[in-house]
């Protein structure tokens, strides 16, 4: 019954219906715009939306397959070989590259395989251009998982990341468990969602606006006296504001959820769930499909939110108004989006990736690594970490607080 | 059933707003009169347990509130002032929730809730959103969720505030068909709501209990202070200045004075029987009465 009341307080006011809505409507503007801007290239001219989208399914799906040793050595024979016909070749002072047809019919409809493979090659922390693939050395074949493996010990091992020898430990041995070869195919969709996940912040912060009143309401309307004066106003209540609160919060940013990820999939269609996460970044060491990614990064961002949730009721229960919550809890939320990551492994390159802004952000393949006494964590575990005592601690945080609320004029 | 009141005080960091009270109450209705800021609703507060006194003890049958938390808010039904919370919810929703905050079961919330709505007039009004009550409907639904649970010790905080005299005569007979067996606190600065209800009358100032007395014995203390004199119009500028000014009739060129005074104003000044509204204006003077004497009389 309590519950019940408690969550009716919450959705039954009008606020909460704009400020829901206005989420809904943020959530569904940020994920349909890859789709509205989505662009396909050809000879013809560009192709944008769904007739894109298809036209590059179409092409993608007819690298799908097993990406192996001899596959990737005979599409990067055959590129290099077109570069032996002087017509198919380009010249801008400094670099050489392929054009015309050479360039619209192998090089763009394999635009995003070409850009995967060179990035395996290229050396950590830098981006070349596909042209480079001529570089490539294939007297030896591709060897395209070996330079993987070497490019990802040398990421681990170099000394500007200053990872300890358990750290870097950790790090090779969850790549140890990613299988070879790579299975390759279209997964548009799934890369939308991983890519954009940090959009979901938005939704997180509006849930914690819509939750600002839960106890602090109480004391602005009065309505305290009447509930602490009453026989479970200090017991029962409580819990069941709170959890009215964390159901709302979870029943809301759930649809939210359904929302940023339903728009890309029913657009690019669900295929790729299956696929492994390498064949967006070959040097991700997460054994992990495009669904597992998926479903674990939204996992950890429903502990950011419970965390949040959490945080947001024991301000609610100290602050006298909805209104002095919303000035400690928005700039929590948007302070952190103007902090750039430094490169380093110090205090502040750790402590911006666990604030809520990169806290929802999906960080496979950055060996963001941190440690507690003996035990090394990923960044996702760590997130998991900090939100989860989060909550431990905010929780009969709020509780007390409110328990303890004096009521005064 | 008493609740003994023993060297009550709460202070705030600039002021106290009460004074080292002590009171014992039982069955009955205690008005509780005094000027805003007098520190009646601290006072409330402080004996509905929401409010932590600085020094001092509040018990409930010889046993300390704070010790028996629950057992003793189940007792309790308060009405704070400026009633109207949950301004989208219904009137039935809103008891519903009360219901249940009190630790009322579902099957007897029910039948309480229809029986309290009808009993203040607004089982019509039960399902529509508070926020369409009048200032008096609210008024009607706060008493009403103090009742729920038919506490032993009912609480109301200017519960008149705002009411027209049509609803306060409706709540005062409330009231009193609530007052059989219970102890019943009510604030007001209406001296007229405690005239007709209160058994007892408490009556506060500046954090002090200043007089508490049957409400048929109250007046004794501005026996023989009370004066009716007729002046002419030029001395009225003067009387006012110098007495207590209850009441003023024009008759012609002369006026008519009700005074409150501890000796005659004049030779021809003719004592007259005080009330209760005396008492107020003895107690509290003109000060208190600037620009509010419909209010507080």
């Amino acid at each position: 019954m309590l519950f019940k009341y408690e969550f009716l307080k919450i959705i039954k006011r009008k606020s909460t219906i704009i400020i829901f809505l206005l989420g809904l409507l943020m959530t569904t503007v940020f994920f349909s715009l890859p789709v509205i801007q989505y662009q396909a290239f050809t000879q013809e001219g560009m192709i944008t939306g769904f007739e894109g989208i298809s036209y590059n399914k179409n092409s993608q799906l007819e690298l799908a397959g097993l990406l192996t040793e001899e596959v990737i050595t005979d599409i990067i024979l055959e590129y290099q070989q077109l570069f032996e016909d002087p017509s198919n070749v380009g010249y801008d002072g400094r670099d050489e590259f392929l054009i015309g047809d050479a360039y619209w019919e192998f090089v763009v409809p394999r635009t995003k395989f070409l850009r995967m493979v060179m990035n395996n090659y290229s050396p950590p922390d830098i981006i070349l251009t596909v042209d480079r693939l001529r570089e490539v050395d294939l007297s030896h074949g591709a060897q395209f998982y070996e330079t993987r493996s070497n490019k990802i010990e040398t990421l681990v091992q170099n000394p500007e990341r200053e990872l300890s020898v358990s750290q870097q430990d950790f790090w090779l041995e969850k790549n140890s468990q990613v299988e070879t070869s790579f299975e390759y195919g279209f997964s548009e969709g799934w890369d939308v969602i991983l890519s954009a996940t940090e959009l979901l912040l938005f939704g997180i912060l509006l849930v914690c606006i819509i939750l600002a009143p839960v106890f602090a309401g109480e004391y602005q309307s009065g309505a305290d006296a009447i509930i602490l004066s009453s026989k479970y106003g200090k017991t029962k209540v409580i819990v069941a504001k709170i959890l009215a609160a964390l159901v709302f919060g979870l029943l809301a940013f759930s649809l939210y959820v359904i929302m940023a990820c339903s728009i890309p999939l029913l657009a690019f269609g669900v295929e790729g769930w299956n696929l492994p996460i390498q064949i967006t970044n070959t040097v991700i060491p997460y054994p992990l499909t495009f669904l597992q990614a998926t479903v674990i990064n939204f996992l950890v961002i429903y502990i950011v939110l419970i965390g949040l949730i959490s945080l947001t009721l024991l301000v609610s229960a100290k602050m006298k108004s909805p209104y002095f919550v919303l000035m400690i809890m928005v700039p929590l939320f948007f302070i952190p989006l103007f902090l750039q990551p430094d490169g380093t492994t110090g205090f502040y390159n750790l402590l911006i990736y666990l604030l809520p802004y990169r806290a929802t952000m999906s960080t496979f393949s950055q060996f963001i690594t941190y440690q507690v006494g003996g035990i090394v964590l990923d960044a996702f575990m760590a997130r998991v970490l900090l939100y989860g005592l989060m909550s431990i601690i905010t929780l009969p945080l709020a509780r007390y607080v409110f328990k303890k609320h004096q009521v005064s004029a | 059933m008493q609740i003994s009141i023993q060297n009550l005080s709460k202070e705030y960091s600039k002021k106290t707003a009460v004074k080292n009270t002590n009171l014992e109450l039982t069955p009955g209705i205690y008005g509780l009169l005094g000027a805003n800021g007098a520190g009646k609703s601290t006072l409330m507060r402080m004996l509905c347990g929401i409010l932590k006194p600085t020094t001092g003890r509040i018990k409930f049958n010889d046993k300390d509130i704070e010790t028996l938390g629950e057992q003793y808010y189940e007792h309790i039904g308060y009405m704070p002032q400026d009633f109207g919370f949950y301004p989208d919810f219904t009137a039935r929703d809103f008891m519903m929730y009360m219901a249940a905050v009190k630790g009322l079961d579902k099957k007897t919330s029910k039948s309480r809730i229809e029986e309290l709505l009808t009993m203040v007039n607004l089982q019509e009004m039960a399902g529509k959103k508070i926020k369409s009550f009048s200032g008096g409907m609210k008024q009607r639904l706060g008493i009403a969720q103090a009742e729920l649970n038919s506490p032993s010790i009912l609480v109301l905080d200017e519960p008149t505030a705002g009411l027209d005299p049509k609803e306060r005569i409706r709540f005062r007979n409330l009231i009193s068909d609530f007052s059989k067996d219970r102890i019943i606190i009510l604030s007001t600065h209406i001296v007229s709501d405690i005239a007709y209800i209160a058994d007892t009358i408490l009556m506060m100032k500046q954090g002090d209990i200043i007089l508490q007395s049957p409400i048929e014995k109250a007046t004794e203390a501005i026996k023989g202070k009370v004066w009716e004199v007729v002046v002419d119009i030029r001395e009225l500028d003067t009387y006012t200045k110098v007495f207590t000014v209850a009441n003023l009739q024009h008759e012609n060129n002369k006026v008519r004075l009700r005074l409150i005074h501890e000796t005659p104003p004049s030779a021809t000044a003719i004592a007259v029987e005080s009330t209760l509204e005396d008492l107020f204006l003895y107690y509290f003077g003109e000060i208190e009465l600037n620009g509010s004497v419909e209010d507080v009389v």
